[in-house]
């Protein structure tokens, strides 16, 4: 193994701890919905909320550079260049991290000033971290891509899906910088804002992951680069054809003119349509490949990663993209439904059949199977179902109530908030969170001891015989 | 190159994101112009002298923000340059509170408080915190509340006590003022107005 | 609009209920699958045609009617692609 996959290894570990927090930090915002008073003014919504989206950005972020240094020396045949360095920066990445969360739980606020932005919170949705941290986080991409960059130069050689992928990463961090500013006018805030947020998760994201499958597939099921490769362009084309101006569905309520009604509407509608291709390329791969799988939880989280994708960004996305009805789905739980669909089913299944496929060489299994990865699939989909599904009957109740009926006020708010549908909701959430949080526990189970087994009884098996001790 | 070449696909890669972007940066030239103060939709930030409604505007067939005469916040008349500076002060309240991970802003943030976009026209200042904090005009009792929520609050779920000074609490009344008039297309829809009709 | 926007969901769920079922037909050259996705696309149109009589607007009506036309030969034009792109390794030893 090269030594910048022992440090995938490392990144994968810490997405997997950030991981359990998000779990955790979800179920505490959870809970604050369901008891009042819960915490107040000890450790608030606000913190908790906090803690549980920008972990999920960091753990994901944590499993995409993961996955790259698993994959890159493979692709270029040689050690990554740099990977000293890249250690290092894995670690002050992890220490960074930590004190900015334990800023948030322990100092939590600061006066209105700039150096509360500098050190405590810069309170913009997934990058409240402090300046300080963000400059962090910039050294250590900025590090990776070094790395990325100086092995291709080095190897000579540039493979399609490397090319891409490097590509991808110009606009993927430099859309980071506007975590830096703190602009005055909430609509040009929001402006840049979405910049960031939506060419991430429905741009550079959507690429990143596209490569990462790219390369999972060629181990996974033998496909060739050809195809593989022909498929990413295919990929990129769809995606960024349409999700570079289906940003506009961000634009309808923000200040901006009123043509991205219709731009931003019709681009998003568009959305759907290269993951439908997604989904018969993972039926196809899966229908004339399945036999040659030697690691099933890798093989069903990328089938889980293509139909998750379609049904959470695709389906429950398109319910809600259209100008007309997002008037009155706008900023309700129906959002947090399809954003939690989203993201797991596009980025969480995908980063966790990576690190199946990657334990699968560390521990050099022939063929990787178990009994707990079934459960903890189980578990995890079906909490996730559930947790998407009672977000979407509180949603249904609250666009419905506090939109269409009630006008929006606080007095809508607090009706919609009390209604029967809603409030029946938002406890089944948490108890599918719960449901979630078990399967997140038999993963870490699996994921520590799967592949080990073997090794073990091999090693026992002389003693049993009465071999030498 | 036939259709079964990776070049193929990735001139069309290539070429239609050029396309789309080319496109973007366009518009958003555009729209940056929209949304500036002064621009089309967005108001120059001493609206907050003036009084500000939501009609609906049968001509656009939706509702729109309506910029009336006279109606000083706090007593004060801000010049241009002070209301910009005290807008400068609110936003960097709403950040170093993170507002936003309770609030929504144009619908964005999180949902487990109201939505402030129009919060400064929401009848319950009138008729719930003006009562209770013996204000006697609205703005005072928005900054009350927000310096002491724990002293007045309204139902089952609180907001916590941010530790908000009076500056601080008179920078963000005059914030929410100044967003409530600018042009959403309608967003929220009919905003103080009950529906008694599905829609 | 809870109701518009239920079919706009279920619009988008049979569109990939029928690529998928498709697929699974083709893989196992089953008759009775194929059928159903074919059902699965007339479920979708159907979706489609009880859309025409909401508050929509004309122009997004007139997209959905031009998307329920481009999903009928995605799958299809998807395999038929994959099938030509894989036959070079097929042909490999």
């Amino acid at each position: 193994m090269f030594r910048s996959q022992h440090l995938a290894l490392k990144y994968f570990a810490a997405a997997m701890t950030l991981f359990g927090i998000m779990v955790l930090a979800g179920l505490l915002a959870s809970t604050h919905y369901v008891q009042d008073g819960f915490l107040l003014n000890k450790l608030d919504f606000s913190i908790t909320k906090t803690l549980h989206i920008d972990t999920m950005i960091i753990w994901l972020l944590m499993g995409f550079i993961g996955s790259v240094y698993w994959f890159l020396p493979v692709e270029l045949e040689r050690e990554t260049e740099g990977v000293r360095l890249a250690e290092v920066m894995f670690w002050i990445f992890c220490v960074a991290v930590a004190i900015v969360a334990l800023v948030f739980i322990f100092v939590q606020y600061g006066p209105a000033t700039e150096m509360s932005l500098w050190f405590i919170n810069q309170g913009r949705k997934y990058v409240e971290a402090p300046r300080w941290a963000a400059i962090g986080i910039v050294a250590v991409v900025l590090v990776f891509v070094y790395n990325v960059v100086a092995t291709a130069i080095k190897a000579g050689r540039i493979t399609g899906i490397m090319a891409v992928l490097m590509v991808d990463l110009i606009p993927l961090f430099g859309l980071y910088l506007i975590a830096f500013p703190s602009i005055t006018n909430m609509s040009e805030d929001q402006y840049w804002w979405w910049w960031l947020v939506h060419l991430w998760v429905e741009a550079t994201w959507e690429i990143l992951i596209g490569c990462i499958m790219a390369l999972a597939l060629m181990q996974l099921l033998g496909t060739s680069r050809r195809i593989v490769e022909t498929w990413l362009y295919i990929e990129v084309g769809l995606v960024l054809g349409t999700g570079i101006l289906g940003l506009g569905h961000h634009y309808f309520w923000i200040g901006t003119p009123s043509y991205w009604l219709g731009i931003g509407g019709l681009f998003s509608a568009l959305e759907p349509l290269p993951l439908l291709g997604m989904v018969v390329h993972a039926v196809y791969d899966a229908g004339t490949h399945r036999m040659k799988t030697t690691n099933k939880p890798a093989f069903f989280w990328v089938l889980a990663e293509a139909f998750g994708n379609f049904l959470g960004g695709g389906v429950f996305g398109f319910m809600m993209t259209l100008p007309q009805i997002n008037l009155f789905t706008h900023g309700t739980q129906w959002t947090v439904s399809h954003g939690h669909f989203a993201f797991w089913g596009a980025y969480g299944c995908g980063i966790i059949a990576v690190i199946y496929l990657a334990l699968q060489k560390a521990r050099s299994v022939q063929m990787l199977d178990s009994v707990a990865w079934k459960w903890s699939f189980a578990l995890l989909n079906t909490g996730m179902l559930g947790m998407v599904g009672a977000l979407l009957v509180s949603g249904i109740s609250q666009a419905f109530y506090e939109r269409a009926m009630g006008g929006s006020t606080l007095q809508a708010f607090i009706a919609a908030q009390n209604n029967v549908w809603f409030v029946q909701g938002i406890v089944m959430r948490l108890v599918f969170g719960l449901v979630f949080a078990a399967g997140y526990v038999m993963l870490m189970v699996d994921l520590l001891r799967i592949g080990k087994r073997r090794a073990v009884s091999e090693t026992l098996a002389p003693r049993v015989a009465g071999g030498p001790a | 190159m036939d259709a079964s070449d990776p070049a193929f696909w990735r001139a069309g890669a290539i070429s239609s994101t050029l396309v789309m972007l080319v496109v973007l940066a366009f518009l958003t030239v555009d729209s940056l112009a929209t949304i500036k103060p002064g621009g089309a939709n967005v108001p120059h930030y001493n609206v907050i002298n003036k009084e500000i409604s939501y009609e609906f505007d049968s001509v656009a067939s939706r509702y729109r923000p309506v910029i009336g005469g006279e109606q000083l916040l706090f007593g004060r008349r801000y010049s241009a340059e002070e209301a910009e500076n005290t807008m400068r002060l609110g936003k960097l309240v709403i950040q170093s509170r993170n507002c936003m991970n309770c609030h929504t802003f144009f619908g964005n943030g999180a949902y487990y408080a109201p939505d402030l976009t129009k919060a400064w026209l929401d009848p319950a200042w009138q008729q719930m915190w003006m009562p209770m904090t013996q204000a006697t005009s609205r703005e005072e009792a928005i900054a009350m509340f927000l310096m002491n929520p724990d002293k007045y609050p309204t139902w089952r779920r609180q907001m916590p006590n941010l530790g908000i000074t009076r500056p601080e609490a008179e920078a963000v009344v005059a914030y929410l003022k100044w967003m409530s008039a600018v042009e959403t297309n309608g967003f929220p829809i009919h905003f103080g107005h009950i529906q008694t009709n599905n829609k | 609009m809870v109701a518009t926007s239920l079919l706009l969901g279920t619009f988008v769920l049979m569109a990939g209920c029928y690529g998928a079922l498709y697929c699974f037909a083709r893989l196992r050259r089953d008759r009775r699958l194929a059928h159903v996705a074919v059902a699965c696309y007339v479920l979708q149109a159907i979706t489609a045609a009880l859309l025409m009589v909401t508050a929509l607007d004309f122009w997004w009506k007139a997209l959905l009617l031009a998307s329920l036309a481009a999903y009928w030969p995605i799958p299809p034009l998807t395999w038929r692609f994959l099938e030509r792109l894989h036959i070079p390794e097929e042909q490999m030893p």
